[in-house]
């Protein structure tokens, strides 16, 4: 009731505007006026497709893979898990209790059994490999291995094939 | 293909749209995708703030998408995109209303609208891209269906309504009367209008998304007094009354008020004690009370008018109204005479 007489009192220091709810067929005229006067019809009109539906970024779930152990799990992209050694492949999939953390929360908790390399964007790209050295270091890991951008998971794509040399076909003039 | 060398890209965190990520089962994670590699980075964050992205954009570009995931179940969120590039055009889009609730941008069926669309960085030269000359602002519509309230709402079900091209930089603010959620009864729709910009599909890069921002719609009102008739006549204690409210708005306060006299739009009355009721909620809300015991707020007989009352953020609306007259005192007509 107090914020009933704060705001009788209000409404008599300002006169608000009292009126009858709106009806249907008021709405209605209002909106068929509105459909004419579209401010977006003042803009140049274009056709089009809509991005929405071609570009819709897909499902963070379909494009990540999860860590989970102790009760914690985080979400990294795919193709970020170089290494997968036997005893820690359950740890791919994630129990019914565990609560999601960030990369950074789930790595501190984690570093006995996960073991980052750290990479350029060019390699990510697959358009420069990673030493050999360090490659099979990593194959011979007992750890888990992530790829690494300065310090966050990032995908490695595969390796692309150097552009050919020799022409199939001749230039023509 | 060059890399822009470390072209920093200022990576915001919108605080309205982190507002599922509040609980504990809740995380959010922010993924940088290049374009055209598809490469992903996932670029730890905190909850609030913001940091620059370590990771150079391409020449085609960067889409940044902000996901919220739920543990159990095991659920994706994406609340939001942008997308960036080395000569993609800024866009900043703001939906307003006359409601200043500041989580989501909200408003009533019959209450107008605004989008102030911002943009910087669009070229005009003869030789510059297509992309970074013009670009595409979409406007959906989508309904949340009767009773709906927008949770779970499978947004990529959003019809285009409208599509137009913007050249030119500057702010431009669209004003709309009223909305365009799809609905046969207006008074009652529910749903909500997203606007997008998008840039043009480009060699290196698809048309991805620039900015956007929604407005939610919610139904107009309604309500009933039962209890007491128009033309009523009410000799003793007034009848026990049962106001049924609709829809009433997220953000308001509704109530019953009495005067003496005809219904007169704009009268100020007593308030009918246990009639009040306040909203503050983020969906309408409807309700039933039965009020009893308010003769107090009737001094005088004579003839009254009740009123049903809701203030919202867009002024005082009568949703309901009835007169009837009070007549609590007994006139006994008698005649008294003697004989001898």
């Amino acid at each position: 009731m107090v914020a009933l007489t704060a705001m009788s009192a209000r409404a008599t220091a300002e006169q608000p505007v009292m009126r009858d709810a709106v009806t249907e067929e008021q709405l209605v005229l209002a909106q068929r006026m509105a459909r004419q006067l579209d401010p977006m019809k003042q803009l140049p009109v274009t056709q089009a497709v809509d991005p929405a539906t071609l570009n819709h970024p897909q499902d963070l779930l379909s494009q990540s893979d999860l860590l989970c152990f102790d009760g914690i799990a985080t979400l990294v992209p795919k193709h970020a898990i170089l290494h997968i050694p036997e005893a820690y492949a359950q740890r791919l999939k994630i129990t019914p209790a565990a609560h999601i953390v960030g990369w950074a929360d789930f790595f501190a908790a984690n570093r006995g059994w996960i073991t980052t390399v750290e990479i350029s964007r060019v390699q990510a790209e697959g358009k420069e490999l990673i030493a050999e050295d360090s490659r099979k270091l990593l194959a011979k890991s007992h750890n888990l291995v992530v790829a690494t951008y300065q310090g966050g998971p990032i995908s490695l794509l595969a390796p692309q094939a150097p552009p050919s040399t020799k022409s199939t076909e001749p230039i023509k003039p | 293909m060059n890399a822009i060398s470390q072209r920093l890209i200022p990576v915001l965190l919108a605080t309205c749209a982190l507002a599922p990520a509040q609980t504990a089962t809740y995380t959010n994670f922010i993924r940088q995708v290049q374009l055209p590699s598809a490469v992903q980075w996932d670029a730890t964050v905190a909850a609030t703030g913001s940091q620059l992205s370590a990771l150079a954009i391409n020449p085609g570009g960067a889409r940044f998408e902000l996901w919220t995931v739920m543990s159990s179940p095991l659920t994706s969120y994406l609340l939001d995109t942008r997308y960036v590039g080395a000569y993609v055009p800024q866009a900043t889009l703001v939906v307003r209303s006359e409601d200043p609730y500041s989580t989501i941008p909200r408003t009533r069926a019959d209450r107008p609208f605004y989008v102030d669309v911002s943009m910087a960085g669009l070229l005009n030269g003869a030789t510059d891209p297509a992309a970074s000359k013009s670009v595409t602002l979409m406007h959906y519509v989508q309904s949340y269906g009767s009773g709906g309230t927008g949770v779970n709402l499978d947004r990529t079900q959003a019809s285009l309504l409208t599509q137009a091209s913007i050249a030119t930089n500057g702010l431009q603010t669209l004003t709309y009367t009223v909305n365009a959620v799809p609905g046969a009864v207006r008074t009652k729709v529910r749903g909500e209008e997203r606007f997008s910009v998008f840039s043009l599909v480009d060699y290196q890069a698809p048309a991805s998304q620039l900015a956007s921002q929604f407005i939610q719609i919610w139904p107009v009102a309604d309500a009933s007094i039962a209890g007491i008739t128009q033309g009523m006549l009410i000799r003793f204690t007034m009848p026990l009354l049962t106001l049924t409210l609709n829809d009433l708005y997220p953000n308001s306060t509704t109530y019953a008020q009495v005067y003496k006299g005809n219904p007169a739009l704009g009268t100020l009355g007593a308030v009918v004690p246990g009639s009040a009721l306040v909203t503050s909620d983020s969906v309408p809300q409807s309700r039933v009370l039965t009020v009893q015991n308010y003769d107090s707020v009737f001094p005088d007989d004579g003839h009254w008018t009740m009123e049903l009352l809701t203030v919202t953020p867009f002024g005082t609306d009568r949703l309901a109204y009835v007169s009837f007259d009070i007549q609590r005192i007994v006139t006994v007509n008698t005649n008294f005479s003697t004989a001898e």
